[in-house]
């Protein structure tokens, strides 16, 4: 605390000058902060209003920024409409979402796990080999795993999506880091009482992984959800498409209809944002987490 | 005490035993698993040898051969020295993607790195709610940020050239112009740099301030004492200490510039006049546009090349071997 008052009990005793360009340097610190914010904001302050708008206003030169005649009228029509089964979509991204996210948070539990309590021959090898394979980039992957896809005959299947992706080299790195700060006398209390390997696993070490598992998962589950490149290329037939490959359909078949494309893009948008609020905290440290291992 | 050590003993080794199961029940599918993964990228480098597409049927063995011809190089040779369609709109698109990755490397950084900066240094009530607003794009999903950011471009009735209207601008066809251009690059290049600028600097600031934050006081006090400026400060003591972030920050930002497609795709595809078509979308139109898989895979594999060089080059440059 002491350290944090030397910089305030230095500039009391220098002259008013300096105080001066202390609080003009503080106020520009603000404005220059609060630009950024705006900046920041102002896209979907935007699309929000836009939504709002009925689909003759957005148009208008110059464009307004508070709608005129405040309407309902988009979303009403998203919901009604029967080219458009949302709920449909929410339920295709929802699904793909979910075994997206147990899948991994299943093996990144346990071969994090394993690579961080278990010893045995060639482990940092499988290791490092492990690493390797993962940071291979999609586009290298993606075409052979169409091709695979294809012959599973998976394409326009929802679970096309889910199988490449079981295994997160991220998830397993996260939770083997997680797994180390554990001591080792909660497996071997476990073992004494008789557990199996895998009642350890599951009754013990499992429970313990939750702020781990529920961070990952999170941010797993927005990586599944916003995903477009690769759902794009499986799912060919518009009713088994995921939201954001309906957006930019959706998109593409309502030129012109700017505040009704708005109104799809807040409401695709909209269970991101929730999960966001709620996890706040969670999901910064989690996306700090991976810049530092 | 004999029967006991026995016992003992005897556990033991029944426990390296139970031990040993589990590991071979976790590790024999995730070699398989690995195994899978060996023959994908297999097949990944198998076909950049081959002129291959998905609608032929082709040889025996993964369909590779017979009416996919073997081509040996010949997609490298024809992607650097060839006159036809495809090889020059490759080295357009590579062009693209560099001109896109090198535009914004800098731009994030001197954002980021000075918003961060900024924000570190105010109270900490407001530190986490500018923190909460600055990262909100990089959640949103890019086809939406496309989608908005389309409708400000918009050349009539978006915000853009409304603003540009208001101060008695000229307004610009942002997404569609083939021609206008600033710093030798076209604008819709611009137009595209800003959406994703804007989506992804949330995600390097939350980095940048995690790691300010960890900076002792006592250092930034002792250049204060010593009489440092602010700025003599920040390059002195503060880049120095914030490298090894700084090094993660640089190839993380590189990686997903070269590899950018979502925002891309979906503002421009390309367009216009294939200003705007970087590699990934070049890879994905051929692969799955127009069937040219080997060709495809060709090109991601010089991809793959260029990010590992870029990688490999920045860890040498920024690297560091000390710590604080």
């Amino acid at each position: 605390m002491t350290v944090h008052t030397l910089p305030k009990s230095t500039s009391a005793k220098t002259g008013n000058s300096l105080r001066g360009s202390l609080l003009a340097g503080r106020f520009l610190t603000y404005f220059i902060l609060t630009l950024g914010l705006s900046f920041t904001l102002l896209p979907f302050v935007m699309m929000i209003l836009s939504s709002f708008k009925t689909n003759v206003e957005v148009l208008r030169v110059p464009p307004t920024f508070w709608p005129e005649n405040f309407t309902l009228d988009n979303y009403i029509k998203l919901f009604n409409d029967p080219k458009l089964p949302l709920l449909r979509f929410y339920g295709n991204s929802a699904f793909v979402a979910f075994f997206n996210v147990i899948s991994t948070l299943f093996t990144s539990a346990l071969i994090g796990y394993l690579f961080a309590k278990f010893e045995f021959p060639g482990k940092k090898i499988l290791f490092g080999w492990f690493l390797t394979m993962m940071m291979i980039p999609t586009q290298i992957t993606m075409i052979p795993s169409y091709l695979i896809l294809a012959k599973l005959g998976l394409i326009n299947s929802l679970w096309g999506l889910v199988i490449f992706s079981a295994v997160d080299a991220f998830g397993i790195f996260m939770i083997r880091q997680f797994c180390e700060t554990l001591p080792n006398e909660l497996m071997d209390a476990g073992r004494i009482d008789g557990a199996s390997e895998w009642q350890i696993f599951i009754r013990i070490i499992l429970p313990q992984l939750k702020p781990a598992l529920a961070t990952f998962g999170i941010l797993h589950f927005m990586g599944s959800w916003n995903a477009y490149l690769w759902p794009m290329i499986v799912l060919q037939k518009v009713e088994v498409r995921t939201l954001p490959i309906i957006l930019t359909w959706f998109n593409s078949t309502h030129t012109g209809q700017g505040a009704l494309v708005m109104a799809a893009t807040v409401l695709i948008m909209m269970p991101i944002l929730l999960v966001f609020m709620f996890f706040q905290r969670w999901i910064v440290q989690g996306f700090t987490m991976s810049g530092f291992k | 005490m004999e029967a006991v050590v026995g016992n003992k003993k005897r556990s033991k080794g029944g426990l390296a035993i139970s031990k040993g199961r589990f590991v071979l029940g976790v590790t024999i599918p995730l070699l398989l698993y690995e195994a899978l993964g060996i023959f994908i990228l297999g097949w990944a480098f198998a076909l950049i040898f081959f002129d291959y597409s998905s609608g032929r049927v082709g040889g025996p063995f993964l369909g590779l051969g017979g009416s996919n011809p073997f081509v040996g190089l010949g997609h490298f040779v024809e992607m650097f020295s060839g006159t036809s369609v495809k090889a020059s709109l490759f080295r357009m698109s590579l062009k693209n993607t560099l001109i896109f990755a090198f535009a914004i490397l800098p731009l994030n950084l001197v954002v980021t790195l000075s918003l961060a900066y900024l924000l570190e240094s105010i109270g900490n009530r407001f530190k986490a709610l500018y923190r909460t607003i600055y990262f909100l794009p990089v959640l949103t999903s890019s086809v939406g940020v496309a989608l908005i950011w389309m409708s400000m471009y918009d050349p009539q009735a978006g915000w853009i050239n409304a603003i540009i209207r208001f101060f008695g601008g000229t307004p610009v066809s942002w997404l569609s112009d083939p021609r206008a251009g600033f710093l030798g690059v076209p604008v819709a290049m611009w137009a595209v740099i800003l959406a994703y600028l804007w989506q992804d600097y949330g995600y390097n600031m939350v980095i940048f301030i995690a790691a300010l934050q960890n900076i002792p006081q006592e250092l930034k006090d002792a250049a204060l004492i010593d009489g440092a400026s602010p700025w003599q400060t920040f390059t002195r003591i503060t880049i120095p200490l914030i490298q090894p972030t700084l090094l993660f920050v640089c190839v993380m930002t590189m990686l997903s510039s070269f590899q950018v497609f979502d925002i891309i795709q979906v503002m421009t595809n390309g367009d216009p006049g294939n200003k705007t078509q970087v590699l990934m979308l070049d890879i994905y139109k051929n692969a799955f546009r127009y069937q040219n898989l080997g060709w495809a895979a060709a090109e991601s594999f010089v991809l793959f090349l260029i990010v590992m060089g870029v990688t490999i080059f920045q860890m040498r440059v920024l690297r560091t071997d000390w710590e604080y």
